[in-house]
């Protein structure tokens, strides 16, 4: 059933071969393998439950934060094996950034988000720290909207821009790989289409992965869909093919809307 | 028809009920303060005329049978315990919140949580008591030279610390536990360490709790009347050097303890202006914490405080540069007078310029040790002083019980005080306490119960809700030396009717009305709103739906919170020692014109007869024994009552 996109292996960011993980006693991710390649966009789509958002969340090992989680299987990140013993979890969370459901800015000035990750990463002077908030900023198409209250706090600005704000902050520390976690689930239509068009932008200098339970969203902007079933990979594989000529049944039903 | 004119008149009836009854009720709490306030007023007039205010206040010598009343050592000595106290207990409280929210199993914070409220509820004599029998002769025997009875300064600083501790870790632990998972997630995702994540997004986004935490503890410690009695030395003198911990020093509430009820006039009055000052000072206290917090918690969320906004860039900048220089020249100096006080000068000097160089290298140390490293040496900490909290408050339960085991018989439990207490039992004193409990809940609970559900279901956003909550507030904060003084002004001093079982019961009933009604009004609100609206929707009336659906799924923690504040009344010794309770009786009396012994009162006596350590212990472990079986009860019935009911 299971396809892994093999072609192209060089240009893998993130390799996942036979992921297996427990919350406790349930299983939550059976036998999940799919690659995650370089600037492009990765989008993993179905139903609440299927685990997509738990698959997400192992690729900067944010499940760790979980009690009782348990995993099995290999998930490589640029060759080296993200859950080996001894892996430095820090460096590879600064690699690969994290964007949540819900925009959640930390309680202090719009700078103060921003400078946040850089000053945990050792740097110190201002007018270093004054030039990443000028490009994050810019970079999450905020700045314009910002610039004259940046000592304001974050709370002020809308949940779009707050959203634009989380995006600018992971942005920060230079991440290689960005990993978006239903980002536009709690946005209006108007904050989700810049939140897309920025996705979009990134993909030129990052890779991108995108949890999405909108299936227009999975098709208008991503180049490989991946599609959950109960905690399975069903199919993955180009986006075009996915939608246009799914290769599995279930995955055809669900796109077609006849369950989900 | 009759239908009909049945229904009005219930209705009728229920608007009496609340626009009346309870509106009266809950006015009691803002005539309790009042009186209090007047009566402490009106009894310090003749000492603020005789005396005036700023000679009370700057006097240095306080001598009330020579006719000098200089408060000044004694309003030093309450600031300096305190700021002792708070030296002591701040950073090993929060280091150990920090521990038992950021970094404990679920499984030990379960366990170590309940302990803090516990120990929280322990009375005040009991942890001055400990402090007579184990602080005291542990300073006297490692420091001979310096503080040659062990009563000190430092004896009731630690004191207070240790009772201020459950206080700090509980509320600072509320306080990080709010903090939403979604900061931590944000920031952990950006690479921080755990720890990391609790220094700079967990500490400042729960600050304000932090500091309303350090403020109850500062309050409790300011206010507290018979743990520093007990260890104080009480002497009414401005230590020499002023930083000398060694000295024995004497707070506004020791003075109150040791002096009312044994003298008259101008004395009494210039007692009662002590008081005065007291509230002051609480008040003063509250106001600038109120303010303090307020502006922490706009810099972290604006980047700047009230008064910085003001000020132009170049003053910030210099007040940014000086801000190091002068926290470390300042810690020079406090190392340099404490060390001072053990050695000479120059070694003193030498010392102080050690700490400073180590003080001021740390920040570089720390930046060349990896960041998991960091985590690991701050966990470690945290854990370390977690564990010296768990070990004082477990050397204070072994050291009552281990001891008092041995006094405990059939006859110290059925038989009356003998020997001047050295020998006999302490029925007497148990059953006034439990005399004492029962007039304190059948005052209490009635007003308190009521007023809570007033509040909670009826009151109205005006003026009047505004003012019975700070009336509840200010009483709550008032230390309970005062509520004895007011208790002694009223029934001794104005009625004449000396010490009574009744004065007692109606002074604590007012000093525990505060918690009641707020446990009340707290449970009542986490009623669901759908319960109310289901009632309301067939047609019950607003009191209806509150007397038989919403009152009855909140009885849970209604009655938890009764039982704990009972537990809290049973334990109180200031407020009673001067309206109801004699050292000593041999007979029972069920009179409630009549002194009582208590137990509370009864330890406090026995400390100042000699030979009777045995009998001191026991009371100390019968006292502790009956708190402990309150919270007991306590979580059996909350444990019954979740069972019950659910939502």
């Amino acid at each position: 059933m299971v396809k892994i996109y093999e072609n192209n292996n060089d240009g893998n960011v993130i390799t996942i071969d036979s992921l297996n993980l427990w919350y406790g006693e349930n299983q939550a991710l059976i036998d999940v393998s799919m690659p995650v390649m370089k600037n492009k966009i990765t989008a993993l789509i179905g139903p609440s439950g299927c685990g997509k958002s738990t698959l997400i969340r192992c690729m900067n090992r944010m499940n760790d934060l979980v009690n009782g989680c348990r995993i099995e299987g290999s998930m490589k990140f640029r060759g080296d094996e993200i859950y080996e013993p001894g892996a430095d979890v820090i460096s590879l969370r600064k690699r690969i950034g994290m964007i949540f459901q819900k925009p959640n800015p930390f309680p202090m000035t719009i700078r103060d988000n921003i400078t946040y990750g850089p000053k945990i990463h050792g740097v110190v002077e201002n007018d270093e720290l004054d030039e990443i908030v000028e490009r994050s900023l810019k970079q999450a198409v905020l700045w314009e909207e910002v610039k004259d209250r940046l000592d304001k706090p974050a709370f002020s600005l809308s949940g779009g821009q707050q959203q634009r704000l989380c995006i600018a902050r992971t942005l920060s520390i230079n991440p290689e790989v960005i990993l978006m976690d239903e980002p536009t689930s709690a946005l209006d239509p108007i904050a989700t289409a810049k939140i897309e068009d920025l996705a979009i932008e990134l993909q030129k200098e990052y890779t991108v992965v995108i949890v999405t339970h909108n299936m227009q969203q999975a098709a208008r902007i991503s180049d490989n869909t991946g599609f959950m079933y109960l905690g399975k990979m069903i199919e993955f594989d180009e986006t075009e093919k996915i939608f246009n000529k799914p290769s599995d049944e279930l995955t055809e039903r669900y796109i077609t809307g006849r369950f989900g | 028809m009759k239908n009909k004119t049945a229904v009005n008149t219930r209705k009728k009836v229920d608007h009496g009920i609340q626009k009346y009854l309870l509106t009266g009720v809950a006015a009691t709490s803002v005539a309790i303060i009042f009186l209090i306030i007047l009566f402490i007023f009106i009894e310090s007039t003749e000492a603020i005329s005789a005396i005036g205010p700023w000679e009370f206040i700057s006097g240095t010598e306080w001598r009330p049978f020579n006719g000098s009343f200089g408060a000044f050592p004694i309003i030093l000595g309450t600031i300096l315990t305190t700021i002792g106290a708070l030296i002591f207990a701040v950073p090993l409280g929060i280091t150990s919140a920090i521990f038992l929210s950021e970094i404990a199993s679920e499984r030990t914070r379960n366990i170590l949580k309940p302990v803090c409220e516990v120990f929280a509820g322990i009375p005040s004599i009991v942890y001055g008591f400990f402090g007579l029998m184990v602080i005291v002769p542990f300073i006297f025997n490692t420091f001979p030279n310096l503080a040659p009875a062990g009563f000190s300064w430092l004896a009731a600083s630690i004191l207070l610390g240790i009772m201020a501790l459950p206080t700090i870790v509980s509320v600072s632990d509320d306080a990080m536990r709010s903090v939403p998972k979604s900061h931590r997630e944000a920031s952990v995702a950006l690479g921080a360490t755990h720890w990391e994540t609790t220094r700079k997004v967990v500490i400042p986004a729960a600050f304000s709790g932090i500091s309303a935490a350090v403020m109850l503890g500062m309050g409790r410690a300011i206010g507290e009347t018979m743990a520093v009695v007990m260890v104080a030395g009480n002497a009414p003198n401005i230590p020499e050097p002023m930083w000398n911990v060694f000295e024995m020093i004497r707070t506004i509430t020791s003075t109150l303890a040791k002096e009312v009820g044994e003298v008259t006039g101008l004395h009494l009055s210039a007692l009662f202006l002590l008081a005065l000052v007291l509230m002051a000072m609480l008040l003063l206290t509250n106001l600038t914490a109120n303010l303090i917090m307020r502006n922490t918690k706009r810099k972290f969320e604006t980047g700047q405080g009230m008064i910085e906004k003001h000020l132009p860039d170049n003053v910030k900048n210099v007040i940014n540069m000086a801000k190091r220089p002068v926290m470390l020249s300042m810690a020079f100096v406090v190392v340099m007078m404490m060390a001072s006080l053990f050695t000479d000068i120059i070694v003193s000097t030498l010392i102080a310029f050690a700490c400073i160089l180590f003080i001021s290298t740390m920040p570089f140390i720390s930046k060349r040790i990896r960041s998991l490293n960091r985590q690991r040496i701050a966990h470690l900490a945290m854990s370390a002083s977690m564990i010296v909290v768990c070990a004082i408050l477990f050397i204070l339960i072994a050291d009552i019980t281990v001891k008092g085991i041995p006094a405990l018989s059939w006859e110290f439990l059925t038989d009356v005080p003998r020997d001047m207490g050295r020998a006999g039992g302490i029925l007497p004193a148990i059953v006034g306490t439990v005399q004492l409990i029962i007039g304190t809940a059948l005052i209490a609970l009635p007003l308190g119960i009521l007023t809570g559900i007033y509040l909670a279901e009826f009151a109205k956003d005006n003026r009047f809700t505004k003012i019975v909550r700070s009336s509840i507030d200010i009483l709550n904060g008032t230390p309970s030396i005062v509520f004895g003084l007011f208790g002694f002004a009223l029934f001794v001093h104005y009625l004449g009717i000396g010490r009574t079982l009744i004065g007692g019961c109606i002074v604590l009933a007012f000093l525990i009305l505060p918690v009641i009604i707020r446990t009340t009004e707290e449970t009542v609100k986490a009623v669901p709103q759908e319960l109310r609206e289901a009632s309301a929707a067939m047609g019950a009336t607003k009191w209806e739906t509150t007397a038989k659906v919403i009152v009855p799924a909140a009885m849970g923690g209604v009655v938890t919170g009764v039982i704990l504040s009972l537990g809290r009344a049973a334990g109180e010794t200031a407020p009673i020692m001067f309206v109801a309770a004699v050292g000593i009786k041999r007979h029972i009396e069920f009179s409630l014109f009549d002194t009582i012994m208590a137990l509370p009162y009864y330890l406090y006596y026995l400390t100042e007869v000699p030979n009777s350590e045995e009998v001191r212990y026991g009371v100390a472990l019968v006292l502790l024994m009956i708190v402990l079986s309150m919270f007991a009860i306590a979580s059996m019935v909350r444990h019954h009552y979740s069972k019950k009911v659910r939502w």
